[in-house]
């Protein structure tokens, strides 16, 4: 079986710095240059779960990082590089607490660019893929490298904001180790994992995450989910709120269960699993509106109380919030608790009479159950019988936000 | 009162704040920036790439990568036909969503299907839907092979895949075409800057 990790850090014991014409030459130089390498083991039980692990974000540690990591560390040095296909070079590994038994690494190079010798470092390579690189350094060599990188005439990636040219692709592949957790790494070779049907699929990692997106917006992106009967204010509120933000400079966006089943959900209907699938992919559209930074108010009946935790639960336990290394992403339930009779008095929609005339089958709060969250940020009631205004009840939202810093990036 | 399709009973809520509002707020024009090609034809990179000029410009961008929304809304999702097609559909409705809150939607996907492209673009109101063609061509992709599936689907280890044993429908009137220059891929700064033209000149980068 082969397991990948992810490199935390890959630092040349011997960088050499080579004059080359011939590539020969330059690549058997490369030969002898050793290094020495350690891995972060994730042992926190992802297996089967995918996406992968991500690298640490350069300016703050990863507060996400799972609690029982482990490093190990091998040394060994580069014997062969081929510039074809990858090559497999052998590294050995000194043994470590979690790895009691010696064991084997490869390290796989891709295409080392013909003309990439005079190697600065190998270091990790961020953008758009992982692993490892060569860093060319010396003047005219460079600039020729970069010429040919940008021309796609090697594996390579050139970044222009450390005007580093970077022409060897890698990854670090396992073999034999035991290891109790799902991993990734290894650029070029990228880990493939497979996640319900959708088989062979990559996670493609992005320069621009979330954190700089909520610094250019000045807020924190977070899904506000506003659960309650037919006819409580659900949507009220969330445009009353909406209207509020806009006000304040904040960017949000209204995810209406009503309007979605216009467009997106359109192939559902109310059956309990329906309703139930209606709200998961509210759920992942309202994660991805908070990962662009945007706040995002779902406001949907979403009467069933497993659905709404499978909602929360997607948030803090989905990679793409590990990914941006987010602590902040959170949803708000509001609870409209509004009691049945003031909104069959209201029924604005006209619904509860067809549903007490038997016109409509299934519908929440008169044939169909309605599960109040047990335990939620947010309650709406009445105040003395009397029902907040809407505004009053947007307020009470937007101190919320305040209160907990979703209001600075 | 409405219905649509299955859902029976549902009203459309109108809110005060609209796109011209939130337009008004990010200073650009919401749109779907919609990036087809083979799969290894640099979709991602593209998107990933454009994705950061536009944040150095100060626009506020989301990339909707399809295969990290099969991890997630579309995890139900094989690769046969109607699932692909629901696959691009509901990337398109979300993609709609975004535009409709102000972002500039990168939507990065193989798609190689000309209709479900096509009902996409009908989602979107003028002139939003902006198509990218990564005309890169077979040999090339499969050179690359960055992900190692042209290998395997040589090999017959994966079926249906797009380029090899299904079918890729290119693009009729795309907006923007990335292509080779004298035989060589041009570099993702040139990709992404030919895109981010076209979104200046078309007066997307302002309210």
């Amino acid at each position: 079986m082969i397991e990948s990790y992810s490199i935390v850090n890959f630092v040349f014991i011997h960088p050499k710095k080579v004059n080359c014409k011939n590539t020969r030459k330059a690549n058997s130089s490369l030969l002898s240059l050793s290094f020495s390498l350690s891995l972060s083991l994730p042992i926190n039980g992802l297996r089967g779960r995918s996406p992968p692990f991500p690298p640490p974000p350069t300016s703050a540690p990863s507060p996400i990082a799972p609690p029982s990591a482990s490093r190990l560390r091998c040394s060994g040095r580069l014997l062969a590089m081929n510039a074809a296909a990858s090559s497999a070079l052998p590294l050995r590994c000194s043994p470590s607490p979690s790895a009691p038994r010696p064991h084997r690494l490869r390290l796989g190079i891709l295409r080392v660019h013909r003309r990439a010798a005079a190697v600065a470092r190998i270091c990790p390579v961020g953008r758009g893929s992982e692993g490892l690189g060569a860093v060319v350094r010396s003047g005219a060599l460079r600039r020729r490298v970069m010429a040919a990188a940008e021309s796609r005439m090697g594996t390579g990636f050139v970044d222009k904001e450390e005007e580093e040219a970077v022409v060897a692709g890698g990854g670090v592949e396992t073999s034999g180790m035991r290891s109790e957790g799902a991993t990734v790494a290894g650029i070029n070779k990228p880990m493939m994992s497979t996640v319900g049907r959708s088989t062979n699929i990559v996670w493609h990692e992005c320069p621009v995450g979330k954190l700089e997106r909520q610094k250019l917006l000045g807020q924190k992106g977070c899904v506000i989910w506003i659960t309650g009967l037919s006819g409580s204010g659900k949507s009220t509120l969330a445009c009353a709120l909406s209207r509020e933000l806009y006000c304040r400079g904040h960017l949000s966006y209204v995810l209406d269960g009503d309007n979605v089943r216009h467009g997106l959900n359109k192939d559902l209907s109310f059956k309990p699993e329906d309703r139930a699938e209606n709200i998961r992919r509210i759920g992942e559209v309202a994660k991805l509106f908070a990962d662009a930074g945007i706040i995002c108010i779902a406001s949907l009946i979403s009467p069933y109380r497993q659905d709404r935790d499978a909602c929360r639960a997607i948030l803090p336990e989905n990679a793409f919030i590990e990914v941006i290394s987010s602590l902040h992403d959170a949803i708000c339930n509001v609870f409209m608790d509004m009691p049945l009779e003031v909104c069959e008095a209201r029924d604005a929609k006209g619904l509860y009479k067809l549903a007490r005339a038997g016109k409509i089958k299934g519908f929440t709060g008169i044939d169909d159950l309605y599960e109040p969250p047990l335990d939620c940020e947010i309650t709406i009631q009445q105040k003395d019988g009397v029902c907040p205004s809407p505004a009053a009840m947007a307020e009470q939202v937007v101190s919320y936000l305040e209160s907990n810093g979703y209001f600075r990036a | 009162m409405s219905s649509v399709k299955m859902s029976t009973n549902i009203f459309w809520q109108d809110c005060p704040i609209g796109k011209l509002d939130r337009q008004k707020l990010l200073n650009q024009k919401g749109c779907v920036v919609w990036i087809t090609g083979l799969s290894g034809s640099g979709k991602s990179t593209l998107a990933c790439t454009l994705g950061r000029e536009l944040h150095s410009r100060g626009k506020l961008s989301y990339i909707l990568d399809g295969d990290n929304l099969r991890h997630g809304l579309n995890k139900d999702l094989g690769f046969k036909v109607e699932d692909r097609a629901e696959n691009i559909r509901r990337v398109g409705e979300v993609a709609k969503l975004f535009s409709d809150a102000g972002l500039i939607c990168i939507a990065s996907l193989i798609s190689p299907y000309r209709r479900d492209r096509e009902s996409c673009r009908a989602l979107l109101p003028d002139a939003s839907f902006i198509e990218v063609f990564m005309n890169i061509p077979l040999e090339v992709c499969e050179a690359r092979d960055a992900k190692g599936l042209y290998k395997l689907a040589r090999a017959g280890k994966i079926k249906g895949f797009t380029g090899i044993d299904d079918p890729y429908e290119p693009p009729q009137n795309c907006e923007i075409q990335i292509e080779l220059k004298d035989g060589v891929c041009p570099s993702p700064s040139d990709m992404a800057g030919q895109v981010v033209s076209y979104l200046e000149e078309n007066g997307f980068l302002h309210e």
